[in-house]
């Protein structure tokens, strides 16, 4: 009876187009939302796990999610420094790290400020492709002093950035080009492969001053630990390091999670989102093949005539609904490779994943839905009085 | 012994909706013999019709029994009576009612497939039959009224039932078309030897019948 399906929709062929686009978009909308938000957290998590330190220590009040918060002081490297696993000398290196925020390629970007030394692991191999690393001033008073005193020959006269080669091509900002940090002069002095955990990074001390912050703070600690140190080993330090600093400390392995828990409202909105966008696709689809129905009476009541069982009218229904709903999974899985490039290509700093398994979901959802707004005008189809319906259609 | 295909006895039917009553048929008792060609004959609203709805088992009667080849269907579900009227029956109606989005072949295709087969031997039986092999492409909208009722008689004989149970087959036909029609029944009755139960309203088309069964007001009044 698949002729009877297929022959109805081709028959409609407006109809059946609209039915197939708006479960399409659903699925698009679907697939885009909670690739574009997992794509971008996996992307930021992947970077902050090239770091080559374990663990990262942040104030309990620092927001992953907006980068802000609470603070550090760099003096607290000792006291984790002291921290013994057992026997052995645990920590090898506290790397700290001074978030700024500034606006470049048209996005609001992290700035990583690090002691020029501590580079290396971000950069991990990662070569620097163009211009040269920076330098720093010995402290942040310094720095300060020198961006205030425009009389001392001393001067700063712009912040050195070093960015990624993703955000150089998405900004197209080469070596020597400027912009401005705040009210302080800021110039691109090298470009880094893509990969390194921020795409900014500046001097730590110079970005403090820029920040207007004399004093030695940071936002983030990572903690470089002794190479024989097991997961277990890792987990006690970073309780340890709670323990003794007060601070929030988590394995740099986890940081995924960790930021999938600050992002859980995100997450929440994404999938509220993907709901009501699949419900008013299948309502549309319920809506379509009521119609369908209403408009089909004297067709479903001729098949009846014939001697149809009420099985297979409501089967030769959920045929049409799973036609319009596997084709729009279809076009809409491609339409979704479309977004995804759009996006990449449109907003360069922007990560759409696309897994098999949620691929295989949104068809899964699509065909169950399908089947679901069938049931209701396939059991309408049945209640209705063949004979009334040859007689008086 | 007579061997009776369709027997009605006592049948009744009212139509309710809400507190209205209307009842159409009143204790019709009736017998149709294997082979035999049947008119149906009344006014128009006299419950002929329902009655062949009834007998064509698409209508359930309110009291009384309608037996088919000796089979009481009156206790049937709706399963059971579907899957009898597959097998048994073939409907011709006065609309024709054709599937307009498929072509005359496939009108008769999917009338075979609900019975469960579709052999293409049967199928091109049939259109030969009612003489239009040449149109099997054709979607009804594409056929003349005339060539649409042969087509709905090929498919109501595809499957070669017990008893084709036409209503008012040349209602919306023309004389000329009327003639072919009546004249296709009667070569189908004589040849393939199925029972044919007609209704009309009209004297001319009825005298194609071996035999006529007058109803009025729900009643039988000649047979």
């Amino acid at each position: 009876m698949l002729i009877l399906a297929l022959s109805n929709l081709t028959h409609r062929k407006v109809r059946t187009c609209l039915s197939i686009l708006a479960v399409a978009i659903s699925i698009t909308l679907l697939l885009v939302l909670v690739g574009l938000s997992h794509g971008t957290l996996n992307e930021i998590s992947q970077r902050m796990q090239s770091v080559e330190a374990e663990i990262i220590v942040r104030d309990r009040h620092f927001d992953l999610g907006s980068m802000s918060g609470g603070k550090l002081w760099e003096k607290e490297i000792e006291q984790i420094l002291q921290l013994k696993i057992g026997t052995n000398p645990t920590v090898e290196r506290v790397i700290p790290v001074f978030l700024g925020r500034m606006k470049l390629g048209g996005l609001s970007q992290n700035v990583f400020g690090v002691h020029p030394e501590d580079f290396s692991y971000f950069a991990g191999n990662r070569r620097i492709l163009e211009g040269y690393l920076f330098t720093d001033i010995e402290s942040p008073a310094q720095a300060l002093a020198r961006l205030e005193s425009p009389n001392n020959p001393q001067t700063i006269n712009y912040l050195p950035l070093l960015i990624d080669k993703r955000l150089s091509n998405a900004a197209r900002l080469n070596v020597g080009d400027t912009t401005t940090f705040g009210d302080t002069m800021a110039q691109i002095t090298g470009i880094v492969e893509t990969g390194v955990a921020g795409r900014v990074f500046a001097p730590i001390n110079m970005l403090r001053a820029a920040n207007g912050i004399s004093a030695k703070t940071a936002h983030l600690f990572f903690v470089k630990a002794g190479n024989n140190l097991n997961t277990d080993q890792l987990q006690q330090l970073c309780d340890e390091i709670e323990t003794k600093t007060r601070r929030s400390a988590n394995l740099v392995a986890n940081y995924g999670q960790v930021l999938e828990q600050n992002f859980q409202n995100l997450t929440i909105f994404v999938g509220l989102v993907s709901v009501i966008a699949l419900v008013i696709c299948f309502l549309f689809i319920l809506v379509t093949m009521h119609t369908i129905v209403l408009e089909r009476s004297k067709e479903i009541a001729i098949i009846q005539s014939l001697g149809a069982a009420r099985s297979m009218i409501m089967i030769q229904t959920i045929q049409e609904a799973l036609i319009i709903c596997i084709l729009g999974c279809i076009i809409g899985i491609v339409m979704s490779f479309g977004a995804k490039w759009l996006i990449e290509t449109y907003q360069p700093l922007m990560t759409v994943e696309m897994r098999l398994h949620w691929l295989l979901l949104a068809v899964l959802i699509g065909v169950v839905g399908g089947v679901l707004s069938a049931l209701v005008p396939g059991y309408m189809a049945l209640r209705r009085d063949p004979v009334e319906v040859l007689s008086f259609e | 012994m007579e061997d009776v295909l369709l027997k009605t006895e006592k049948l009744c039917k009212t139509f309710r909706q809400g507190r209205l009553e209307t009842p159409v048929l009143f204790d019709i008792d009736m017998k149709i013999k294997r082979g035999e060609f049947v008119a149906i004959m009344g006014s128009s609203g006299c419950g002929k019709s329902t009655l062949m709805h009834i007998l064509g088992l698409m209508l359930k009667s309110s009291s009384g029994r309608v037996i088919i080849d000796g089979l009481d269907t009156s206790a049937l579900d709706d399963n059971r009576r579907a899957r009898l009227r597959r097998d048994k029956i073939g409907f011709v109606f006065q609309r024709f009612n054709l599937l307009p989005t498929l072509n005359a072949y496939q009108n008769i295709a999917v009338a075979e497939r609900i019975r469960g087969h579709c052999i293409d031997g049967q199928i091109w039986r049939a259109l030969e039959a009612v003489q239009m092999t040449d149109k099997k492409q054709y979607k009804p909208g594409q056929l003349s009224i005339g060539q649409q009722q042969r087509i709905a008689i090929a498919r109501a004989i595809s499957h070669q039932p017990e008893i084709i149970m036409a209503d008012e087959p040349t209602g919306n036909l023309d004389s000329s078309n009327s003639e072919r029609i009546l004249n296709l029944f009667s070569q189908i009755h004589r040849q393939q030897g199925i029972t044919i139960v007609m209704i009309t309203h009209s004297l001319t088309a009825a005298q194609w019948a071996d035999r006529i069964i007058q109803i009025k007001d729900g009643r039988i009044v000649d047979h």
